[in-house]
Protein backbone atom coordinates (compact mmCIF):
# COMPACT_ATOMS: atom_id res chain seq x y z
CA UNK A 1 0.00 0.00 0.00
CA UNK A 2 2.70 2.18 0.99
CA UNK A 3 4.68 1.63 -2.02
CA UNK A 4 1.96 2.46 -4.21
CA UNK A 5 1.27 5.35 -2.27
CA UNK A 6 4.85 6.65 -3.76
CA UNK A 7 3.89 6.49 -6.78
CA UNK A 8 -0.09 6.95 -6.39
CA UNK A 9 0.22 10.50 -5.66
CA UNK A 10 2.60 11.93 -7.99
CA UNK A 11 0.38 10.21 -10.27
CA UNK A 12 -3.09 11.65 -9.13
CA UNK A 13 -1.31 15.45 -8.93
CA UNK A 14 -0.93 15.10 -12.62
CA UNK A 15 -4.46 15.66 -14.05
CA UNK A 16 -4.53 18.85 -11.54
CA UNK A 17 -1.08 20.29 -13.05
CA UNK A 18 -2.07 19.77 -16.63
CA UNK A 19 -5.48 21.63 -15.80
CA UNK A 20 -3.00 24.21 -14.47
CA UNK A 21 -1.03 24.57 -16.92
CA UNK A 22 -3.95 25.05 -19.67
CA UNK A 23 -5.11 27.60 -17.50
CA UNK A 24 -2.00 29.65 -17.85
CA UNK A 25 -1.77 29.21 -21.87
CA UNK A 26 -5.80 30.58 -21.68
CA UNK A 27 -5.85 34.59 -23.21
CA UNK A 28 -8.23 36.00 -20.90
CA UNK A 29 -9.37 38.45 -23.11
CA UNK A 30 -10.61 35.97 -26.15
CA UNK A 31 -13.90 34.90 -24.23
CA UNK A 32 -15.65 31.91 -26.52
CA UNK A 33 -18.36 33.37 -27.52
CA UNK A 34 -21.19 30.91 -28.59
CA UNK A 35 -22.71 33.57 -31.01
CA UNK A 36 -19.82 33.29 -33.30
CA UNK A 37 -20.61 31.35 -36.22
CA UNK A 38 -24.28 31.57 -35.96
CA UNK A 39 -27.24 34.04 -36.89
CA UNK A 40 -26.60 37.32 -35.78
CA UNK A 41 -29.57 38.46 -33.53
CA UNK A 42 -31.78 40.90 -34.94
CA UNK A 43 -31.96 43.95 -33.74
CA UNK A 44 -34.25 47.37 -34.68
CA UNK A 45 -32.59 50.24 -32.38
CA UNK A 46 -32.96 54.22 -32.60
CA UNK A 47 -29.79 56.29 -33.88
CA UNK A 48 -28.89 59.20 -31.70
CA UNK A 49 -30.73 61.73 -34.73
CA UNK A 50 -33.83 59.51 -34.38
CA UNK A 51 -33.68 57.45 -36.94
CA UNK A 52 -34.06 53.95 -37.08
CA UNK A 53 -31.80 50.86 -38.07
CA UNK A 54 -32.40 47.64 -37.91
CA UNK A 55 -30.16 44.88 -38.78
CA UNK A 56 -32.14 43.27 -41.43
CA UNK A 57 -31.36 46.92 -43.25
CA UNK A 58 -27.93 46.19 -43.97
CA UNK A 59 -28.15 42.94 -44.95
CA UNK A 60 -25.34 42.38 -47.85
CA UNK A 61 -22.31 44.42 -46.27
CA UNK A 62 -19.95 43.33 -43.64
CA UNK A 63 -20.90 44.84 -40.00
CA UNK A 64 -18.55 45.92 -37.31
CA UNK A 65 -21.13 46.27 -34.32
CA UNK A 66 -19.19 48.07 -31.57
CA UNK A 67 -20.56 48.12 -27.83
CA UNK A 68 -18.75 51.30 -26.18
CA UNK A 69 -19.20 53.83 -23.69
CA UNK A 70 -17.78 57.52 -23.15
CA UNK A 71 -17.27 56.40 -19.34
CA UNK A 72 -15.01 52.98 -20.79
CA UNK A 73 -11.09 54.11 -21.06
CA UNK A 74 -10.56 50.68 -24.12
CA UNK A 75 -13.02 52.24 -26.05
CA UNK A 76 -11.09 55.40 -26.16
CA UNK A 77 -7.99 53.90 -27.42
CA UNK A 78 -9.40 51.94 -30.18
CA UNK A 79 -11.31 54.73 -31.33
CA UNK A 80 -9.00 55.62 -33.86
CA UNK A 81 -8.97 52.26 -35.63
CA UNK A 82 -13.00 52.54 -35.67
CA UNK A 83 -12.33 56.09 -37.40
CA UNK A 84 -9.86 53.99 -40.06
CA UNK A 85 -12.61 51.33 -40.83
CA UNK A 86 -15.10 53.88 -41.45
CA UNK A 87 -12.80 56.07 -43.84
CA UNK A 88 -11.61 52.85 -45.42
CA UNK A 89 -13.79 50.72 -46.51
CA UNK A 90 -17.15 51.31 -49.20
CA UNK A 91 -20.28 51.81 -47.14
CA UNK A 92 -21.96 49.49 -49.81
CA UNK A 93 -19.39 46.71 -48.43
CA UNK A 94 -18.64 47.47 -44.75
CA UNK A 95 -20.20 49.76 -42.28
CA UNK A 96 -19.57 50.72 -38.88
CA UNK A 97 -22.46 50.97 -35.86
CA UNK A 98 -21.88 51.43 -32.47
CA UNK A 99 -23.84 50.82 -29.95
CA UNK A 100 -24.19 52.90 -26.28
CA UNK A 101 -23.71 50.80 -23.60
CA UNK A 102 -24.57 51.88 -20.02
CA UNK A 103 -24.15 55.49 -21.08
CA UNK A 104 -25.88 58.54 -21.56
CA UNK A 105 -27.01 60.23 -24.96
CA UNK A 106 -24.96 63.34 -23.82
CA UNK A 107 -21.52 61.77 -22.54
CA UNK A 108 -21.92 60.23 -25.78
CA UNK A 109 -22.58 63.04 -27.98
CA UNK A 110 -19.32 64.57 -25.80
CA UNK A 111 -17.21 62.22 -26.64
CA UNK A 112 -17.81 62.09 -30.40
CA UNK A 113 -17.60 65.74 -29.96
CA UNK A 114 -14.29 65.10 -29.12
CA UNK A 115 -12.75 62.24 -30.57
CA UNK A 116 -14.93 62.23 -33.88
CA UNK A 117 -16.35 59.71 -35.51
CA UNK A 118 -19.64 59.93 -37.64
CA UNK A 119 -20.71 56.61 -38.29
CA UNK A 120 -24.07 55.51 -37.04
CA UNK A 121 -24.59 55.18 -33.13
CA UNK A 122 -27.83 53.57 -31.71
CA UNK A 123 -29.20 53.71 -27.67
CA UNK A 124 -29.94 50.39 -26.16
CA UNK A 125 -31.71 51.87 -22.99
CA UNK A 126 -33.32 48.73 -22.00
CA UNK A 127 -29.83 46.85 -22.89
CA UNK A 128 -31.73 44.12 -24.45
CA UNK A 129 -29.81 44.12 -27.34
CA UNK A 130 -26.72 43.91 -25.46
CA UNK A 131 -28.20 40.48 -23.46
CA UNK A 132 -29.07 39.28 -27.16
CA UNK A 133 -25.01 39.77 -27.94
CA UNK A 134 -23.94 38.66 -24.62
CA UNK A 135 -22.05 41.61 -24.01
CA UNK A 136 -20.57 41.60 -20.79
CA UNK A 137 -18.66 45.26 -20.62
CA UNK A 138 -17.31 47.57 -23.28
CA UNK A 139 -15.55 47.24 -25.84
CA UNK A 140 -17.08 44.85 -27.56
CA UNK A 141 -17.00 44.23 -31.14
CA UNK A 142 -18.79 41.77 -33.57
CA UNK A 143 -18.19 41.01 -37.23
CA UNK A 144 -20.85 40.31 -39.18
CA UNK A 145 -20.92 38.71 -42.21
CA UNK A 146 -22.82 40.05 -45.33
CA UNK A 147 -25.50 37.06 -45.05
CA UNK A 148 -25.70 37.93 -41.17
CA UNK A 149 -23.51 35.43 -39.36
CA UNK A 150 -21.41 36.14 -36.56
CA UNK A 151 -18.01 35.76 -37.84
CA UNK A 152 -15.95 36.82 -35.03
CA UNK A 153 -15.98 38.69 -31.39
CA UNK A 154 -13.60 40.96 -30.15
CA UNK A 155 -13.60 41.26 -26.31
CA UNK A 156 -11.56 44.52 -25.65
CA UNK A 157 -10.40 47.20 -27.87
CA UNK A 158 -9.80 46.15 -31.32
CA UNK A 159 -6.67 46.98 -33.09
CA UNK A 160 -6.37 47.58 -37.54
CA UNK A 161 -4.17 44.65 -37.29
CA UNK A 162 -8.00 42.71 -36.73
CA UNK A 163 -10.40 45.17 -38.05
CA UNK A 164 -8.54 44.78 -41.85
CA UNK A 165 -8.10 40.77 -42.33
CA UNK A 166 -11.38 39.96 -40.66
CA UNK A 167 -13.25 42.55 -42.45
CA UNK A 168 -11.15 41.69 -45.67
CA UNK A 169 -12.14 38.11 -45.75
CA UNK A 170 -15.83 38.90 -44.89
CA UNK A 171 -15.74 41.07 -48.05
CA UNK A 172 -14.30 38.78 -50.19
CA UNK A 173 -16.36 35.68 -49.48
CA UNK A 174 -19.46 37.69 -50.28
CA UNK A 175 -17.55 39.16 -53.38
CA UNK A 176 -16.79 35.33 -54.09
CA UNK A 177 -20.23 34.25 -53.75
CA UNK A 178 -21.45 36.94 -55.71
CA UNK A 179 -19.19 35.80 -58.55
CA UNK A 180 -20.23 32.46 -58.31
CA UNK A 181 -23.61 32.99 -57.81
CA UNK A 182 -23.66 35.47 -61.07
CA UNK A 183 -21.48 32.47 -62.82
CA UNK A 184 -23.99 30.29 -62.03
CA UNK A 185 -27.06 32.25 -63.41
CA UNK B 1 12.36 5.87 7.25
CA UNK B 2 8.93 4.23 8.86
CA UNK B 3 8.58 8.05 10.72
CA UNK B 4 8.84 9.60 6.95
CA UNK B 5 6.50 7.04 5.76
CA UNK B 6 4.17 8.50 8.19
CA UNK B 7 4.84 11.65 7.32
CA UNK B 8 3.86 11.45 3.95
CA UNK B 9 1.35 9.36 4.58
CA UNK B 10 -0.04 12.05 6.59
CA UNK B 11 0.44 14.87 4.27
CA UNK B 12 -1.57 12.43 1.81
CA UNK B 13 -4.61 12.13 4.25
CA UNK B 14 -4.23 16.53 5.03
CA UNK B 15 -3.75 16.59 1.54
CA UNK B 16 -6.78 15.03 0.83
CA UNK B 17 -9.37 16.80 3.66
CA UNK B 18 -8.09 20.04 2.06
CA UNK B 19 -8.23 18.77 -1.84
CA UNK B 20 -12.32 18.17 -0.94
CA UNK B 21 -12.78 20.62 1.85
CA UNK B 22 -13.35 24.21 -0.48
CA UNK B 23 -15.48 22.16 -2.57
CA UNK B 24 -17.96 21.09 0.44
CA UNK B 25 -17.58 24.50 2.42
CA UNK B 26 -19.24 25.85 -1.62
CA UNK B 27 -21.85 23.14 -1.48
CA UNK B 28 -22.58 24.71 2.12
CA UNK B 29 -23.55 28.25 1.03
CA UNK B 30 -26.54 27.90 -1.27
CA UNK B 31 -27.57 30.77 -3.27
CA UNK B 32 -30.46 32.33 -1.13
CA UNK B 33 -32.98 33.49 -3.74
CA UNK B 34 -34.94 36.43 -2.49
CA UNK B 35 -37.93 37.97 -3.93
CA UNK B 36 -36.96 41.63 -5.76
CA UNK B 37 -38.31 44.82 -3.98
CA UNK B 38 -41.54 45.63 -5.00
CA UNK B 39 -42.23 49.29 -5.34
CA UNK B 40 -45.90 48.73 -3.86
CA UNK B 41 -46.44 45.37 -2.57
CA UNK B 42 -50.34 46.36 -1.74
CA UNK B 43 -50.75 46.30 -5.31
CA UNK B 44 -49.30 43.15 -6.18
CA UNK B 45 -51.64 40.04 -6.86
CA UNK B 46 -50.94 36.32 -6.02
CA UNK B 47 -50.11 35.35 -9.84
CA UNK B 48 -47.39 38.17 -9.88
CA UNK B 49 -46.01 37.39 -6.42
CA UNK B 50 -45.55 33.81 -8.30
CA UNK B 51 -43.85 35.18 -11.17
CA UNK B 52 -41.42 37.31 -9.19
CA UNK B 53 -40.45 34.41 -7.03
CA UNK B 54 -39.63 31.74 -10.32
CA UNK B 55 -37.99 34.96 -11.79
CA UNK B 56 -35.43 35.20 -8.93
CA UNK B 57 -35.33 31.68 -8.77
CA UNK B 58 -34.14 31.28 -12.35
CA UNK B 59 -32.33 34.88 -12.09
CA UNK B 60 -30.15 32.72 -8.66
CA UNK B 61 -29.06 30.62 -10.96
CA UNK B 62 -27.73 32.80 -13.41
CA UNK B 63 -24.37 34.43 -13.02
CA UNK B 64 -24.18 38.58 -13.04
CA UNK B 65 -21.86 39.22 -16.07
CA UNK B 66 -20.38 42.09 -14.83
CA UNK B 67 -19.52 41.07 -11.18
CA UNK B 68 -17.16 38.05 -9.58
CA UNK B 69 -18.85 35.25 -8.80
CA UNK B 70 -22.50 36.53 -7.69
CA UNK B 71 -25.73 35.88 -8.55
CA UNK B 72 -28.09 38.09 -11.06
CA UNK B 73 -30.53 37.91 -8.03
CA UNK B 74 -28.38 39.26 -5.59
CA UNK B 75 -26.79 42.05 -7.77
CA UNK B 76 -27.27 45.20 -8.20
CA UNK B 77 -25.75 46.03 -11.52
CA UNK B 78 -27.37 47.59 -14.26
CA UNK B 79 -27.14 44.82 -16.52
CA UNK B 80 -28.50 42.24 -13.67
CA UNK B 81 -31.52 44.19 -12.86
CA UNK B 82 -31.95 44.22 -16.72
CA UNK B 83 -31.00 40.49 -17.15
CA UNK B 84 -33.87 39.44 -13.82
CA UNK B 85 -36.45 42.05 -15.81
CA UNK B 86 -36.07 40.33 -19.66
CA UNK B 87 -36.07 36.66 -17.13
CA UNK B 88 -39.60 37.73 -15.87
CA UNK B 89 -40.61 38.80 -19.51
CA UNK B 90 -39.57 35.81 -20.67
CA UNK B 91 -41.73 33.98 -18.20
CA UNK B 92 -44.59 35.95 -19.07
CA UNK B 93 -44.19 35.58 -22.61
CA UNK B 94 -44.48 31.72 -22.00
CA UNK B 95 -41.15 30.57 -21.91
CA UNK B 96 -40.39 27.43 -19.27
CA UNK B 97 -37.57 28.35 -16.99
CA UNK B 98 -35.28 25.52 -19.22
CA UNK B 99 -36.14 27.43 -22.03
CA UNK B 100 -35.08 31.02 -20.22
CA UNK B 101 -31.80 29.53 -18.76
CA UNK B 102 -31.15 27.87 -22.32
CA UNK B 103 -31.69 31.75 -24.00
CA UNK B 104 -29.00 32.62 -21.77
CA UNK B 105 -26.40 30.13 -22.66
CA UNK B 106 -27.51 30.52 -26.12
CA UNK B 107 -25.83 34.11 -25.42
CA UNK B 108 -23.26 34.15 -22.85
CA UNK B 109 -22.12 30.47 -23.20
CA UNK B 110 -22.45 27.95 -20.36
CA UNK B 111 -20.35 30.18 -18.42
CA UNK B 112 -23.72 31.80 -17.11
CA UNK B 113 -24.72 29.47 -15.19
CA UNK B 114 -23.83 29.76 -11.66
CA UNK B 115 -23.80 25.71 -11.08
CA UNK B 116 -22.45 23.75 -14.52
CA UNK B 117 -25.68 21.84 -16.02
CA UNK B 118 -25.51 17.94 -15.15
CA UNK B 119 -24.89 16.50 -18.07
CA UNK B 120 -22.01 14.99 -19.99
CA UNK B 121 -18.15 16.23 -18.89
CA UNK B 122 -20.06 17.69 -16.38
CA UNK B 123 -20.70 14.91 -14.19
CA UNK B 124 -16.93 15.27 -13.05
CA UNK B 125 -17.44 18.12 -11.29
CA UNK B 126 -20.55 16.93 -9.60
CA UNK B 127 -18.97 13.39 -8.85
CA UNK B 128 -15.01 14.01 -8.38
CA UNK B 129 -15.31 16.08 -4.67
CA UNK B 130 -17.45 13.09 -3.45
CA UNK B 131 -15.18 10.47 -5.01
CA UNK B 132 -12.36 12.41 -3.35
CA UNK B 133 -13.88 13.04 0.09
CA UNK B 134 -14.69 9.05 0.17
CA UNK B 135 -11.12 8.24 -1.18
CA UNK B 136 -9.70 10.26 1.38
CA UNK B 137 -11.78 8.67 4.50
CA UNK B 138 -11.06 5.62 2.76
CA UNK B 139 -7.15 6.74 2.58
CA UNK B 140 -7.31 7.56 6.25
CA UNK B 141 -8.91 4.51 7.65
CA UNK B 142 -6.60 2.07 6.57
CA UNK B 143 -3.52 4.47 7.39
CA UNK B 144 -4.76 4.78 11.02
CA UNK B 145 -5.39 0.92 10.80
CA UNK B 146 -1.81 0.80 9.68
CA UNK B 147 -0.33 3.00 12.27
CA UNK B 148 -1.89 1.37 14.98
CA UNK B 149 -0.67 -1.97 13.85
CA UNK B 150 2.68 -0.80 13.20
CA UNK B 151 2.60 0.98 16.67
CA UNK B 152 2.83 -1.82 18.76
CA UNK B 153 5.14 -3.82 16.45
CA UNK B 154 7.33 -0.22 16.25
CA UNK B 155 7.64 -0.46 20.75
CA UNK B 156 8.23 -3.91 20.38
CA UNK B 157 11.10 -2.90 18.11
CA UNK B 158 12.44 -0.17 19.73
CA UNK B 159 12.36 -1.30 24.08
CA UNK B 160 15.38 -4.02 23.53
CA UNK B 161 17.34 -1.16 22.31
CA UNK B 162 16.42 1.05 25.44
CA UNK B 163 16.77 -2.19 27.75
CA UNK B 164 20.31 -2.50 29.27
CA UNK B 165 22.94 -5.21 28.27
CA UNK B 166 22.89 -8.37 30.52
CA UNK B 167 26.93 -7.47 30.95
CA UNK B 168 25.96 -3.70 31.28
CA UNK B 169 22.99 -4.18 33.90
CA UNK B 170 25.61 -7.15 35.67
CA UNK B 171 27.79 -4.10 35.60
CA UNK B 172 25.82 -1.58 37.59
CA UNK B 173 24.45 -4.22 40.16
CA UNK B 174 27.56 -4.83 41.23
CA UNK B 175 28.73 -1.55 41.17
CA UNK B 176 25.73 -0.37 43.23
CA UNK B 177 26.49 -3.28 45.76
CA UNK B 178 30.17 -2.51 46.33
CA UNK B 179 28.84 0.83 47.09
Amino acid sequence: MRKHLTWILPLAALPALWLLFQGMGVDKYELPSPLEGNTAPEFTLETMDGDTVALADLAGRAVVLNFWASWCIPCRQEHDVLKMTEATYDPEQAVVLGVVYQDTEQNARRFLAALGGDWTHLLDPTQRTAIDYGVYGVPETFFISPDGQIARKKVGPVTWDLVKPTLDSLIATQTSTAASLGGAE
Amino acid sequence: MSIMKRRLGSIAVLAAFLGAAPLVAQDAVPAQPEAPPQSDPALMDRAEEELDAKAAEIAAELRCPVCRNQAVVESNAELSREMQALVRERLVAGDSPDEVKEYFVSRYGEWILLEPQRRGINWVVWILPFLALAAGAVLAVILVRKWAAAGSGDEAAVEPAAVLSDENERWIREAIRNG
